[in-house]
This record gives C-alpha cells, structure tokens and sequence, in this order.
C-alpha cells in the first residue's frame, strides 16, 4: 500500500478515470461527488453531472462541502434543477449513461446491500440507512459503478439482503426477465485495492486491475467471496500527482472524503 | 392483470374516491388568510397516529421549525415517510413520535437503526424514487403508477409493491400504491397568505407532497404580497388550493439552509453528531426544543443573531435563487 495517500484518494482517482467527457452520469452522495468532480477537471470537462435531488449538468464549487448536496455551492451553475421524480424517469427513460454508488456489500453477481446484516427483516444485526436512490440509479442507469473501500466482509458469496439489483441470481438476462431495463447493470467496482468488471458470459464479478504494488492473490485474499480472474489483469496507476492535487488542494483541503481509510479488519 | 410478485410490507391504501372526497370537502377554494402559528397549525392539523411526509432534507429546505414544533407537543405513533430524511427522523424517533417508517433513506447517525434493530420501530422498504413516486400517484389521484425500479430485490419484497405482467408489452413492471398522508409538511423560500408558495432550487418532491396530503403546512421564510405571485406565475411551486396553514417561519429550516438565503450551520450539526453518538439526543432535544417555547425562542435563545447573521453571510450563492 502506498504510504502517501489514503484509500478515499485511491478509490476516488480510479473512479474518476472512467468517466468519460460529455456523458450523463447520475452521482450519489459522498465519494462519488467527489469522483465526478475530479473527472470534470481532468478528462471530462463536460462530464453531465444529474443529482436526486434533481439538479441537471451542475459545475459544483470547490471546497467541496460534504454535507450539501442538494446546497447551492453543489448544485452551482446547473443546466436544470428539476426534482426526484423528474430525473428519476430521465434515468428510466435511458438518458443517463453511468450511475456512480456507494455499497456497504456485493456479491458475485454485484448485487448490492445497504439496507441490513442479518437474517430477520424486522429485526435485523444491523440495520443501515437503506437504498435511497440506489435501488433506482443501479436499475435505470447504462452502465453502474460501485465504489467501495477494499474490506473481507463487503465481499460476499450472498448479500443478506439485495438492495439494488446487481445481475440477480447470474442466470442468462436475469435482469431482463426480472422486468429491468435491458443492456443495464453493475459494470465496474472499484475498491482501494482493485477495479472488477463482469464476465458477459456467467455474470460473474470478474478481477480487470489491481493497483501497483499488489499482486492479485493480495487482493483475492481480502475477499470472501472468489471472482473471476481476468486472462490479462492490468496495473492500475496509483493516483497520479495531478490528481492528489487536484483532491487536496482544490476540492477537499478539510479532507472529509479524501481523508477516509477503512477501519481496521 | 396477472399479478407476478407482491411485497410484504404494510401500506395504509385509500381508495381514490375517498380522497376525492376529502380534497372536496376539507380544501378551501376560497381566499383565505391561512396564516397560524406554528403551534397552532400543528395542534390543529397534526393527531397522533398520522401519517406524515416531509419534503426535502434536513440540510436544505426542510420544514425542520415544523419538526421541532410535533415533538414539542409529543405527537405519538406517527408512520413516517423518510423519502430523503437525515436528522429529522432521528428526532422524531429520539422523542418517541414515531413508531412506523416507510424508508426511502433514513436516519443521521445510528439512533434509528439500533431502534430498529431492538424492535422499537417498524419499517417497510421502499426507495427514494419510489416513495416520490407514490406520492405523484396520489396527488394524481390514481391508485398506482408503474415504475421499472424494485425489480428483482429484496427491497421489493419488504415494500408494499405489487410486480404484474405489463398489460400492452407483456414485460414485468412493478406497481407501487398511491400514498395519500395525512400530513405534508414543505418548508419554502416564498408564500402568500392563501398558501400560494414559491420553492427555489432543486428539490424532491414539494409539488407531489402538497398535492397528496390531506393536511398541508408550509412554512416559509418570507410572506409576500398575493400580488407579487400574480406577477410572476411561473414561480409558484404550490397553488394555494392545496395547504391549510401557512406558517411564517424565518429561518425556518435551521439548522439546514435555505438555499439563496442562508446556509446550513455546520457547528450545529457537528453539535448534534457529538450528542447523537454519546447517545445524548434527549439532551440535543432538551436544549433545542422542549425548554423552548417556539421556533422564535429557539433562534434568540439558542442561536442568537450573530449566528444568524452569519449563516446569511455566508449564503452567497444567489442566483437561480430568486
């Protein structure tokens, strides 16, 4: 691991580099605001940023401020601010080309949990805030990226509880028989270790990247479930001194989102 | 229509001709000054036991002086509708107002999760699109809409939607059931005395919130002349038709901004962060709204108006906001 920067500044800079200028991509809250920000000033300058809030095409200003996402220094200088409803059927509709979440758990499948641990609805170990928007982004949106910090117990053969609907069960057009949009789902998760994407066969979380430094067994290790494994698995760039500039000086200098390390196994 | 799948979760359905009914008989289509205070509109139009929405977040418009007011008076057993909610489910839940929620997303902290955990509340799954989405059905007065979300989850297995075969294409869509509250409660930048009210920025769901509920309250940070929205019909957000009370509250979504007008106080709710872990919400409650008297006496007691003065200072990103 590298000792100079922060799990965030990793997950958000390999995030960043997919998304590509004069696309749509519907944004949630936290790491991945912070991801399309970055994109905007580096590779994707007309990158169309939609919130849940509604807001169209925003050009937020830095310092980022964590808490305000729907706030005017978020939503600045937007295309349009329309409301829930509204963006939700522009998505459904298919104009939006990438979601970007948060996950507390996936499967094999890149299901997605964040909803509850445990076995009883009603009662569950551990209950969290639940989908908010994700169940929708991971459903309307072309091409799904999840980003989520690199830990054993978020990697899992079986989410307890699908949230937002990843590839299902895995079984040929799963999702298309569910009733989902065709040609949606999960495309890429990117971890402080890796980026995954998903063998268009089997459906299967499929290991693209790791990060310089580690070597794939490394990454394998700290899952519990096991993912495929590309032929060719690619050396992903650490962040770059642009981009840690970029994040430190211009977006989040009070490090609220770049200063996140996942907790101690 | 053959019916596919149905979630677990409970619903409080109305069938749309008693909606009708009521919006007949109980919203007022002639012009009058609906203005209360806070403590009046909400002792006349919030009772125990109601199903209450609210309409965007506690950083950012929402009607947090209406919040505070419900648990000052101890309204009991609430279903509460967390389309987007943050701080003010926690409240609500910390004061033992709330005993349902149907979740879009919920909870600033942990307090409700362990409430959930340890039984204390119930929920049913939803989303929050869906949860807009059901409030568009009722303000439209139809008894569903149809939505390609929820497919295929668990979500929808603990909501209250139904999944059917698509009558013109054939593929499954999911059905989610109107919602009607007996409550909305939308905090906004601009309003009249009728209720007409103008809502700047972007937002969730003002519109369809004040549209499905019985009782409506607003808040707002600004009374304006009914002239001024003559002059400028394509700023009301809210025709006066569907609220009952009209509640002018300046600062009326601290400690969230107003956006244009004031900014979140970030030192509240770092305040509040502490207290909530601590596990000390009674006292956050204690300071903030019980040994309180009013909205008013909260911002000159406990805010004062340096702090006030400040968060309008530091509110100035202006335009789009007028």
């Amino acid at each position: 691991m590298m000792k100079d920067c922060t799990e965030a500044e990793v997950m958000i800079a390999l995030c960043a580099r997919l998304l590509e200028d004069q696309k749509t991509a519907f944004i949630g809250f936290g790491m991945p605001q912070v991801a399309a920000i970055l994109a905007q000033r580096i590779q994707a300058p007309q990158l169309v940023q939609v919130f849940e809030f509604g807001a169209i095409g925003p050009t937020p200003l830095t310092p980022f401020v964590r808490n305000t996402m729907g706030g005017p220094s978020n939503c600045y200088r937007s295309l349009a601010w329309t409301s829930m409803n509204q963006i939700f059927a522009q998505a459904q509709v298919g104009l939006v080309d990438y979601g970007v979440l948060g996950a507390t758990q996936i499967d094999i499948y890149g299901n997605v949990n964040s909803t509850l641990l445990g076995e009883d609805y009603q009662r569950p170990r551990k209950r969290f805030p639940g989908s908010g928007g994700a169940n929708e982004v991971a459903s309307f949106c072309w091409k799904t990226i999840i980003i989520m910090m690199h830990e054993k117990r978020r990697f899992v053969p079986r989410v307890d509880f699908v949230t937002s609907p990843g590839y299902l069960d895995g079984t040929p057009e799963a999702r298309e028989r569910a009733g989902l949009p065709a040609g949606t789902g999960p495309w890429r998760i990117v971890t402080s270790k890796a980026v995954f994407g998903f063998d268009e066969d089997s459906k299967k979380m499929t290991l693209l990247g790791v990060l310089g430094g580690l070597t794939p067994e490394q990454v394998l290790a700290e899952m519990e479930l096991k993912p495929l494994v590309a032929a060719r698995v690619e050396t992903l760039k650490p962040p770059t001194e642009q981009e840690l500039r970029i994040l430190r000086e211009e977006i989040d200098p009070a490090r609220t989102i770049i200063g996140r390390t996942a907790k101690a196994a | 229509m053959e019916t596919l799948h149905e979630g677990a979760g409970e619903l409080r359905f109305t069938d749309p001709d008693a909606v009708r009914a009521w919006m007949r008989d109980h919203k007022r289509r002639e012009f009058v000054d609906k203005t209360l205070s806070d403590a009046d509109a909400v002792r006349r139009f919030v009772a125990d036991g109601d199903y209450v929405s609210f309409d965007f977040s506690s950083f950012t418009r929402g009607p947090l002086a209406l919040i505070r007011e419900i648990i000052r008076q101890g309204r009991r057993d609430l279903w509460y509708c967390a389309k987007f909610t943050l701080m003010e489910s926690t409240l609500l839940a910390a004061a033992g107002a709330v005993s349902r929620i149907d979740v879009g997303f919920m909870g600033l902290g942990d307090t409700l999760n362990r409430a959930v955990e340890e039984g204390k509340i119930k929920v049913t799954e939803w989303t929050n699109g869906t949860l807009t989405l059901r409030h568009m059905a009722g303000g439209m007065g139809v008894p569903f809409l149809p939505t390609r979300a929820l497919l295929g989850t668990d979500t929808l297995k603990y909501s209250g939607a139904k999944v059917v075969r698509d009558p013109f294409g054939g593929k499954p869509i999911a059905l989610v059931p109107a919602v009607t509250p007996d409550v909305g409660l939308i905090h906004v930048h601009q309003a009249d005395v009728y209720g007409n009210a103008r809502c700047f920025g972007p937002g969730v769901s003002p519109l369809e919130t004040a549209a499905a509920s019985r009782k409506v309250i607003i808040s707002t940070d600004e009374i304006i002349d009914h002239e001024d929205i003559r002059k400028d019909p394509s700023k009301t957000t809210i025709p006066y038709y569907m609220v009952d009370a009209v509640v002018y509250a300046p600062f009326g979504a601290y400690p969230g901004g107003l956006p244009g007008v004031y900014e979140m106080d970030f030192e509240h709710f770092a305040e509040y962060n502490t207290l909530e872990r601590q596990g000390q919400l009674k006292g956050y409650l204690d300071k903030y709204v019980y040994s309180v008297g009013s909205h008013l006496e909260m911002l000159e007691k406990r805010v004062g108006l340096a702090r006030l003065n400040d968060l309008r200072r530091r509110a100035t990103v202006k335009e789009g906001y007028r």
